[in-house]
């Protein structure tokens, strides 16, 4: 605590060279700075798991213990297992420079080498989607943890109308999305109900809700006229080729990135929109800020909770829908389900991107490169993809902790620490 | 309500006094709702002839058999009218007379309902294919479960009586079951086990106490992201160190340590009185965290934190302090409650908590924040829990995926105020700065 008080008082030195100033824009807590910073951290403790679970550097280590000497190979070999875990990472999430040397110079191979481009837009898509409807929610203080649910009822819906109507794909796409959008709304409407007429925790709500859909979704696919017919899996029928997102470059490409970046864009530009323009997006902001004086200037605050409610759980639904009319084309029992589930990664991005659209296409976008980075680095050098998830959780905690990044890096300027609206069980 | 009754005239001060009358109604309905349910549907649902056989003997014995009791052959149908008529009439009689212990009679009418539906699902001839069911057998294995969620609840009352949330029991599940699983299975002692279980749980409750209470996060985004942390942690280890390296992770079950003459009693000694050591374990603690809540200066001054944080700072109470060292303590014990699943469960496999963590939140909720309404809701949860398998498994053509919701749901219901009012600490949640 003594720490933070000596940090505020030399803030206060009134003489500042240019240098120094320049300098401490870049060490202060802007919002950017936290995140790489706490990216770094992410990538160091991932580096360090690396280097304690894999057994070659293990065993390095344990040689170089018996012959003093060896300790520079020893040193080697580590980096080299961490760096080729990271190279595989970048290089299968963004570019890999050998590629793109190949194609530049032959005009051949552009498939490959924009592949893992395209992994991770397709990957971003319904993570922007879904995030941005948590973040509307976080804007209003209110707390949607339920988007992972919300998701998956979207994804049931939009499965329905799209693989159960037959109707030419001018209506049929838009109906499948709508649909989507309903399923999504109907399931965040229950516990906008709930909290805006019991005064139900929507945080404990929603999070109860989640298992309840998993179970309807289990239901839905076993039990109901969306099973796939002749199957006794969890399985749902297939999508009308009238009713998917088709890859940008055609199927021949090999590039999945999909018409559902385009779905995503709309659904930005709708945010942007809506939280800066519109008089309901204007409500929302006040009753964030401060509901009493919401209420006070004549918003209604019953309605201000459905109304948002809606508004995420509609946008977690598109999500779900547009990855399954994007990528898959059905939806099965493990669809969203445990470590696949968009809603978590949701609410973690929604932080991230400080909750404002912008900054949650660059937090998507960033989570899908780890995530398909992960991947290509599993085939790579055999690490578990899981490490990614861990870099992210790592981020997450980081950012969500301004305090804490401030005084590892020993950053100047009080932390304007991120308020977030919760305010647990009881509010 | 209350404030605008005008309290000097006696004809208006009775509407206050029967406030939460409406709520005991709605209770009494929703059992009544239940007696019928179980009258026509698993009663007259099945027909004339059939009967379901119960057994009373365990299947697994470890220290001998009990007493014995021989089976028992039911007419279905006239017995599960008779367990409706049961329910029916505590819930009518809930309805008329609104009684203080309304929830206690819906309690009794979900037994009864569970009872008849395992009698309903085994009928012969019916659709199963096995025409028993074995009490002692669904209890013992129910309460394998209901021991895991008693750790995980008590943990979360523990946390939240300081003025934590804690979401993120799953992770402390997660990290002391697999702490446990590679402990046990290196050095083959459960005691090693539960001792390595509890200080990965404590570090987890400390990083969740250092980012709530020192760097004041935010407690839920906080939970939720540990928990995805220690499943990837947890996944990552299980594909890079427990798939090569097999003996890491061999599934030894602890043997059980009967209790002299109290386990030959039939159906409850080989439920209570027959288990591995980290049941009597949950059992000591629940007595210990009722006691050290309620009874002790360390509780009242764990309660006023969780309650008040000012006046208890005030009161020269280090607030902080209070807060790491009950979070601290709440993750050991949920780490505790890790390496029981793994106890029981074999070994470890991702997702193999699957949202146990988040039922044992449930039944905190559901339990009001006190010990002993955690092991009410933790016996209600963990046999249902185990109903769900337990059906799937045995191969019963009704959609378990309702009976999957059943601890979502009641949740849901009390938070709500539909079925008894809950009321968290008052500073649950809430991050402390002193000025």
């Amino acid at each position: 605590m003594s720490e933070v008080v000596a940090n505020a008082t030399s803030d206060a030195a009134p003489e500042k060279s240019p240098r120094r100033r320049w300098w401490e824009r870049y060490s202060s807590t802007s919002p950017i700075t936290l995140t790489m910073l706490a990216l770094v951290l992410g990538v160091v403790i991932g580096a360090l798991i690396i280097m304690v679970t894999s057994a070659t550097v293990l065993d390095a280590w344990r040689h170089s213990f018996h012959h003093v000497g060896s300790i520079g190979s020893t040193l080697k070999i580590t980096f080299d297992n961490v760096a080729a875990a990271y190279r595989a990472m970048l290089t299968g999430s963004i570019i890999d420079p050998t590629l793109l040397f190949h194609s530049i110079s032959t005009g051949h191979g552009w498939s490959e080498t924009m592949t893992p481009l395209s992994e991770t837009f397709t990957y971003a898509t319904p993570l922007v989607i879904a995030s941005i409807g948590v973040g509307v929610a976080f804007q209003t203080g209110i707390f949607n943890i339920g988007a992972n649910g919300q998701a998956i009822m979207g994804g049931i819906g939009g499965t329905a109308v799209g693989s159960m109507i037959h109707v030419p794909m001018i209506i049929h796409l838009p109906l499948t999305l709508l649909a989507g959008i309903v399923g999504g709304a109907v399931c965040g409407l229950v516990p906008g109900v709930l909290k805006a007429y019991t005064g139900a925790h929507e945080v404990i709500v929603t999070l109860m809700f989640n298992y309840v859909v998993n179970a309807i979704l289990i239901y839905a696919l076993t039990s109901t006229a969306l099973q796939l017919p002749g199957q006794a899996n969890g399985i749902s029928r297939n999508f009308d080729a009238s009713a998917t997102l088709d890859p940008i470059f055609g199927a021949k490409s090999g590039l999945r990135v999909s018409y559902g970046i385009f779905v995503a864009a709309a659904v930005v530009v709708f945010a942007i929109w809506f939280l800066k323009r519109s008089s309901l997006g204007f409500d929302f902001r006040i009753t964030g800020a401060n509901p009493n004086a919401a209420r006070a200037s004549g918003i209604n605050p019953k309605f201000i909770v459905l109304a948002l409610f809606v508004v995420s759980g509609g946008l977690a639904g598109l999500a779900g829908v547009v990855q399954a009319a994007s990528t898959t084309h059905y939806i099965d029992s493990g669809f969203l389900v445990g470590s696949a589930g968009i809603g978590f990664t949701a609410i973690t991005i929604a932080l991230l991107g400080r909750l404002q659209p912008m900054g949650i296409v660059w937090g998507s976008l960033l989570f899908a490169a780890l995530g398909v980075g992960g991947r290509a680095m599993q085939a790579a050098t055999g690490i578990p993809l899981d490490l990614a998830t861990i870099i992210q959780s790592i981020v997450v905690l980081f950012v969500a902790s301004p305090v804490l990044i401030k005084e590892i890096f020993r950053l100047r300027k009080g932390a304007q620490s991120f308020q977030m609206a919760t305010k647990g069980w009881s509010s | 309500m209350s404030a605008r009754v005008d309290v000097t005239t006696p004809e208006a001060a009775v509407p206050a006094v029967r406030e939460p009358v409406g709520r005991r109604r709605v209770i009494g309905a929703l059992t009544i709702a239940l007696g019928l349910f179980i009258i026509f549907v698993f009663g007259f649902g099945s027909a004339g002839g059939a009967h379901s056989v119960v057994v009373f003997n365990p299947i697994n014995l470890s220290s001998g058999a009990p007493w014995n009791l021989s089976n028992l052959t039911v007419l279905t149908r006239w017995w599960n009218v008779v367990l409706g008529l049961v329910a029916l009439a505590l819930g009518v009689e809930t309805w008329v007379r609104r009684p203080a212990g309304a929830l206690a009679r819906f309690g009794v009418g979900g037994v009864m309902f569970f009872l008849a539906l395992l009698l309903w699902s085994v009928r012969q001839p019916g659709p199963a294919p096995i025409g028993t069911i074995n009490i002692t057998s669904v209890l013992v294995n129910s309460s394998a479960v209901i021991m895991v969620l008693i750790f995980g609840s008590l943990s979360g009352v523990l946390c939240e009586r300081s003025g934590v949330v804690n979401i993120a029991i799953e992770g402390q599940f997660i990290g002391g079951a697999v702490a446990g699983a590679m402990v046990d299975s290196t050095t083959n002692s459960f005691w090693l086990a539960a001792l390595v279980g509890i200080i990965v749980g404590a570090l987890v409750g400390w990083l969740l106490a250092l980012l709530a209470v020192r760097y004041i996060a935010d407690q839920i985004i906080i939970g939720v992201v540990i928990v995805t942390l220690m499943g990837s942690i947890s996944s990552y280890l299980n594909i890079q160190v427990l798939a090569p390296y097999p003996n890491l992770n061999l599934g030894n079950q602890p043997s059980n340590v009967a209790i002299p003459l109290l386990y030959k009693i039939p159906v409850i000694g080989p439920t209570l009185f027959d288990e591995n050591m980290f049941f009597y374990a949950a059992v000591a603690l629940v007595a210990l965290t009722s006691f050290g809540l309620f009874r002790t200066r360390w509780g009242l001054r764990v309660r006023s934190v969780g309650e008040h944080p000012k006046a208890a700072e005030s009161v020269g109470i280090n607030v902080a302090r209070v807060r790491y060292s009950t979070v601290v303590l709440g993750g050991a014990v949920a780490g505790l409650g890790g390496v029981a699943f793994i106890a029981t469960q074999g070994q470890f496999q991702p997702g193999i908590t699957s949202g146990y963590g988040y039922i044992a939140l449930a039944a905190m909720i559901f339990g009001k924040w006190k010990p002993s309404g955690a092991v009410v809701a933790s016996i209600l949860f963990g046999v249902s829990a185990y109903l769900v398998q337990n059906l799937q498994n045995s191969n019963v053509p009704i959609s378990t995926e309702f009976l999957t919701m059943f601890p979502y749901l009641v949740t849901i219901a009390v938070v709500a105020g539909l079925i008894g009012r809950v009321r968290p600490p008052a500073a649950d949640g809430v991050p402390y700065q002193r000025d």
